[in-house]
């Protein structure tokens, strides 16, 4: 907006008696520099919306899809890191190598399968705690259960993966509890298996469907229960004809998100997988750590996998969803 | 002072603080400082009592990056190219010439470090150490891949086959890559490439056998781990028995009091240097060379590495500083110890290409 131009809201005799407050930012809301740059801008509502979201978009943009763009820039890139003044040449031989070869595109399969068993196990666990909290525990008390739930995500992924294999190992409390109680004479092998790793990745990720779940089923009003179990609907009934129903948003929502970190967990699945166990962000990790430099086809499995996560979360989303389902 | 705040004055004030991020925000080529000094190392390698005091003493401000993997090194210092970030790297010695030939590291003036004396002869000047006839790194530690066994639960033994003994599967554990160099060794191959040096055809045959003689046997293992810290934990949960592991962590072990045993099986092993680098176009130099002299200057500072990381330290008199339980975690019966033969810089191309190709397939297998 020009100087000249006027404003309903503002006055031009308002807007040219610059405000004075006697302190360092009277002396810059006055300055002619500060009226002909910012001061302009604030005289029009779009300027005050843009002066407030610019400094979150930069944000977002340098710090989350600056990486993202860079990664799939580098996909392309035949050699990377480049040599000092080296020209950079672009290739699609890094995506086609991962349907040449099976050690690619196995680990990848496995990951998918791997995530949405994961998410499906996740629901089961996790669907009948947040029903309790949201239906049977007292309102007053509600938050207080919420809040125990959440102690345990203070922890980073790695102490919590940490106590997994503290629980699990042949040497751990679950163990050390079942000889204490003379029930075995040798430990149960847990870890490094699949169930390790279940167990893992499910606690890992069990607050993303928790959250959402829990939010739908408590806005389910209670008097359509009641009204179900009046007409002579069973607990089984009411909940495959009433709950269920009223509650599909919360498990969309709760189902991406948990797909969507599940098919992305490195560390979990490094630390408490075994030998059959490798997924694929192992697989895209080993050609960032290895000796050879194989930045390029590492990121181009990367956007793979972000695509390929992105297009079946979707696709979920639209297939069992509806229009206004979102992801949080 | 009448300060009277409008929504008009507070957007205005918002307005000029949101321009004002990013000078706040702006980066500073921090590392460009006179009185500092970045270094990328594995952890526990620098004693923290040493770095406080080289700290206090000169006044340069250390900055250490922790690393855990020579590939991060090289492809981070490469990304860097002529502005790196850090002054100084940890290269394994058989890792030079990839760093060398991308012109990473820049050549060391042992002229300038009046403590390269205090290295033990050997560690001084090796063919290892030169290439171009120049010296390359300040060796700090010494390891090799041993055989680790748990005392209680395996009897002793002379051979990697105890690998692969139906007694112990599932109680087993390796680093695929460096456990596919032993596997070579023990099928009678050369698992450092050099003896195949313009023969890939040959090359590839071995590691083939090594890779399909691993597959097959894959039922033994309990896990494939990759840190230190992994393995010594898996020991300390009797999660396995048998291991194949650097000599440092397993050491650790041992210095510690755990019921285990480091040493090299008949069909011998593989051995590696660590040393620290000078990296090329450092930004502080200068204060790279007093720490690699301040380094050097007293065997406590290599007992203290030796305590900590549990790798031999390359420093003069550091035995006569370690007690009885830590010299002999550290040490190897002299007919082990002539088992042991170090990685050479030579043909590694080859050898990472392909041992890189047949750890991804072992592991999708």
């Amino acid at each position: 907006m020009t100087q000249g131009a006027t404003s309903a809201a503002h006055p031009p005799d308002e807007r040219r008696a610059a405000p004075h407050y006697g302190s360092v930012f009277g002396h810059l809301a006055s300055s002619t520099l500060y009226r002909s740059t910012i001061g302009a801008i604030v005289e029009t509502r779009i300027g005050r919306l843009f002066l407030l979201v610019i400094v979150p978009l930069i944000w977002i943009v340098v710090f989350n899809l600056g990486p993202l763009f860079q990664v799939i820039r580098i996909s392309f890139l035949a050699n990377y890191p480049l040599e000092e003044g080296a020209e950079a040449a672009y290739t699609l031989s890094n995506y086609t190598a991962f349907f040449q070869e099976p050690i690619y595109y196995i680990p990848f399969i496995r990951s998918l399968i791997f995530s949405a068993l994961a998410t499906v196990v996740t629901l089961i666990v996790v669907y009948p705690i947040a029903y309790y909290i949201a239906k049977i525990v007292r309102p007053q008390r509600r938050t207080k259960a919420l809040l125990l739930l959440l102690v345990p995500f203070w922890a980073g992924e790695i102490i919590r993966t940490f106590s997994v294999i503290m629980l699990l190992a042949n040497r751990g409390a679950i163990n050390m509890l079942l000889r204490e109680l003379g029930l075995i004479d040798r430990p149960i092998p847990m870890l490094y298996s699949y169930f390790s790793l279940s167990f893992g990745v499910v606690y890992l990720v069990c607050l993303y469907m928790l959250l959402p779940l829990y939010s739908a089923i408590e806005k389910i009003p209670s008097p359509l229960l009641d009204a179900a179990a009046d007409l002579g609907a069973g607990p089984l009934t009411r909940f495959r004809r009433v709950v269920l129903p009223l509650s599909r948003d919360g498990i969309v929502s709760g189902c991406s998100l948990v797909f969507l970190t599940c098919i992305g967990v490195f560390a979990t699945p490094m630390l408490l997988g075994g030998p059959n166990t490798s997924l694929f962000p192992e697989t895209i990790g080993a050609f960032f750590h290895g000796a050879s430099d194989k930045w390029p086809i590492g990121a181009a499995f990367a956007t793979i996998l972000l695509v390929a996560s992105l297009i079946t979360a979707g696709l979920f989303m639209r297939v069992v969803g509806d229009r206004t389902t979102r992801l949080m | 002072m009448d300060v009277r705040t409008t929504r008009r004055s507070a957007l205005k004030i918002l307005g000029g603080g949101a321009l004002s991020v990013p000078y706040i925000i702006r980066p500073r080529p921090g590392w460009a400082a006179t009185q500092v000094l970045n270094i990328t190392t594995y952890d526990k390698f620098l004693p923290k009592e040493f770095v406080d005091k080289f700290q206090r003493d000169t006044g340069i401000e250390v900055r250490i990056r922790l690393t855990d993997d020579q590939g991060k090194q090289y492809n981070l210092l490469t990304a860097e190219a002529s502005k790196p970030s850090t002054d100084i790297v940890t290269v394994a010695g058989h890792r030079f010439a990839q760093f060398v030939d991308s012109k990473l590291l820049a050549p060391l003036d042992t002229g300038r470090i009046a403590n390269w004396k205090n290295l033990i002869s050997v560690y001084q000047d090796s063919p290892w150490l030169r290439i171009n006839g120049n010296i390359w790194g300040t060796p700090i530690l010494a390891g090799y891949e041993g055989l680790v066994r748990n005392t209680e639960q395996v009897k002793d033994t002379d051979s990697w086959g105890v690998m692969f003994d139906p007694k112990y599967e599932g109680l087993t554990s390796y680093i695929v890559g460096d456990f596919l160099s032993i596997t070579m060794l023990y099928l009678g191959h050369d698992g450092d490439f050099v003896s195949y040096m313009g023969k890939s055809q040959e090359a590839q045959k071995a590691t083939n056998e090594a890779r399909d003689f691993l597959i097959k046997n894959k039922g033994m293992l309990r896990k494939f781990y990759d840190a230190g810290s992994e393995v010594q934990q898996m020991f300390i949960n009797e999660d396995i028995y048998l291991a194949q592991a650097w000599s440092g962590p397993a050491a650790k072990l041992i210095m510690e009091g755990h019921p285990v045993e480091l040493s090299v099986p008949k069909e011998g092993t593989y051995g590696f240097v660590y040393t620290l680098n000078l990296v090329n176009n450092a930004p502080n130099a200068e204060n790279a060379y007093k720490f690699l002299d301040a380094v050097l200057a007293s065997p406590e500072v290599g007992a203290s590495m030796t305590r900590q990381s549990g790798f031999a330290s390359t420093f003069s008199g550091v035995d006569k500083l370690l007690n009885e339980r830590e010299r002999k975690a550290a040490a190897l019966p002299q007919a082990q110890v002539e088992r042991i033969r170090f990685f050479s810089s030579q043909n590694r191309d080859m050898k990472n290409e392909m041992v890189d190709r047949a750890s991804a397939e072992i592991k999708a297998a």
